[in-house]
């Protein structure tokens, strides 16, 4: 019956809208200066954008956000690390069940892609942990606004001895690995008072192990808006910055498990 | 729609060497849908326009990533319903959208007689309340569809939901808006 659609199309005409605000000019308050990506800049990156500054000021970040941390207070609103927001919360929203889709989908990790493939897409080489050997699927996360301006890529490991198919991924192992500038964000994560978060090291570096209860995770786009369809539980997690690379490691795993894969990447 | 690919991308290369300018025409060209959809969203005209200004100066600073040639409308509204639906949710509280019809409204170049006019906007009348009286999920993807004239990638940007699921959400809230127009006809 299209005349249901012609008449919404025809209603629309009629529609009183709130007055449309100025929003240009004063109204807008535009920083004072628009920051320029060095492919348009054309000049040397600043010091303060060189991935050694980027892992010195990760660990700055990382010790002031486990310092600050006070499991007793309600919510702790920000924990801004770069590259990955953590929030802790006293009740943890429960996440819509995810729809049943293929994994790439279901979990917002791009396109389906193979692991030469994606290889070709990124500036940067794909660390594949030795210990679990060629992955099983591999997805390339689309360029910016998806995703970060330096490619984002996940190794799917379906099933691996010692470790179980988690009942929140349906796969043993998903290993994602991402870069990008300085102020960008690839993701957020909620923890309930239930999740317990743990500064750890990953040969030589420095890195969060996220154990416990299930956590809320989201892809988030550079700015740090949350990709919403992709908001999910996840289960135990390793992240850490990998000379500028952020890697992350989740699954049904111990902590040395998940070091142990981690320290057999290169 | 409103403006150029081709015009926008002259002022976004200004904007992004710094020209502020440039990216307030922008910003004017955009503010309309930009600020309507992100009412669609939040429900209420303060927090949309809280929600515009803000996305409007979050693209400004992201505005080095985009790539020239790409379309900027999906991109802007984008950011803009991102910042909408943040708002909603760190608020815990989504206003009611309450679309209303705009009085002594015309439509056409004919001149029909009174008693046309006054059953038209009858049943115009009927037929938003009915969209009015939706589920929450299904007054969004109508609205963003046939009322803001999204495309269906822009309105899967606004909703935050993939492109194959708004044509599926789509076509549901559809056909239950027709059962209830077909109920509203029989009784």
């Amino acid at each position: 019956m299209p005349e249901l659609e012609e008449q919404l199309t025809f209603l629309a005409a009629a529609i009183e809208w709130p007055p449309t605000p100025n929003l240009s000019g004063r109204q807008l308050h535009l920083p004072a200066r628009v920051e320029v990506a060095p492919e348009v800049r054309g000049r040397r990156r600043p010091l303060w954008q060189t991935r050694w500054a980027l892992a010195a000021a990760a660990v700055l970040v990382i010790v002031a956000t486990l310092l600050a941390f006070t499991p007793t207070r309600e919510a702790i609103a920000g924990w801004l690390n770069l590259h990955v927001t953590i929030n802790r919360v006293q009740n943890l929203p429960t996440p819509s069940p995810l729809p049943s889709a293929p994994l790439g989908r279901r979990l917002g990790l791009g396109d389906p892609t193979t692991l030469a493939a994606a290889q070709s897409h990124l500036g940067w080489k794909i660390q594949v942990p030795a210990s679990l050997g060629a992955p099983d699927e591999v997805y390339l996360m689309p360029p910016p606004p998806s995703g970060p301006s330096g490619g984002e890529v996940t190794l799917v490991y379906s099933t691996r001895p010692d470790i179980p198919v988690s009942g929140l991924t349906g796969v043993s192992l998903l290993v994602t690995e991402a870069r990008g500038m300085i102020n960008e964000n690839y993701f957020q994560k909620t923890l309930g008072p239930d999740v317990d978060i743990e500064q750890v090291t990953v040969g030589g570096h420095t890195g969060y192990w996220i154990s416990g209860h299930p956590h809320n995770f989201v892809f988030t786009d550079a700015d740090g808006n949350p990709h919403n369809d992709t908001l999910r539980l996840a289960t135990n997690t390793l992240l850490f910055d990998d000379n500028g690379t952020l890697v992350r490691i989740e699954g049904e795993l111990t902590k040395d498990q998940a070091i142990k894969i981690a320290t057999s990447i290169g | 729609m409103e403006g150029r690919p081709a015009d926008d991308s002259v002022l976004i290369a200004r904007a992004q060497r710094g020209d502020s300018a440039a990216y307030e025409e922008i910003v004017q060209r955009y503010q309309q849908v930009a600020f309507r959809t992100a009412y669609v969203i939040t429900g209420s005209s303060p927090d949309a326009e809280d929600a515009a200004q803000e996305g409007f100066v979050k693209a400004y600073r992201a505005l080095y990533r985009f790539r020239l040639g790409s379309d900027l409308r999906p991109w802007l509204l984008r950011i803009v319903a991102n910042e909408a639906r943040n708002r909603v949710r760190s608020s815990g509280r989504r206003h009611q959208l309450e679309l209303r019809l705009a009085e002594g409204f015309r439509p056409g170049d004919a001149a029909p007689s009174p008693e046309a006019v006054a059953v038209a906007a009858d049943e115009r009348r009927r037929l938003l309340a009915m969209v009015n009286a939706l589920s929450e999920g299904d007054r969004l993807v109508i609205a963003s569809r046939y009322f803001l004239e999204l495309s269906g990638e822009e309105t899967a940007t606004a909703l935050g939901i993939p492109e194959g699921t708004v044509k599926s959400r789509l076509s549901r809230a559809l056909a239950r808006l027709r059962t209830r127009v077909e109920e509203a006809a029989s009784a």
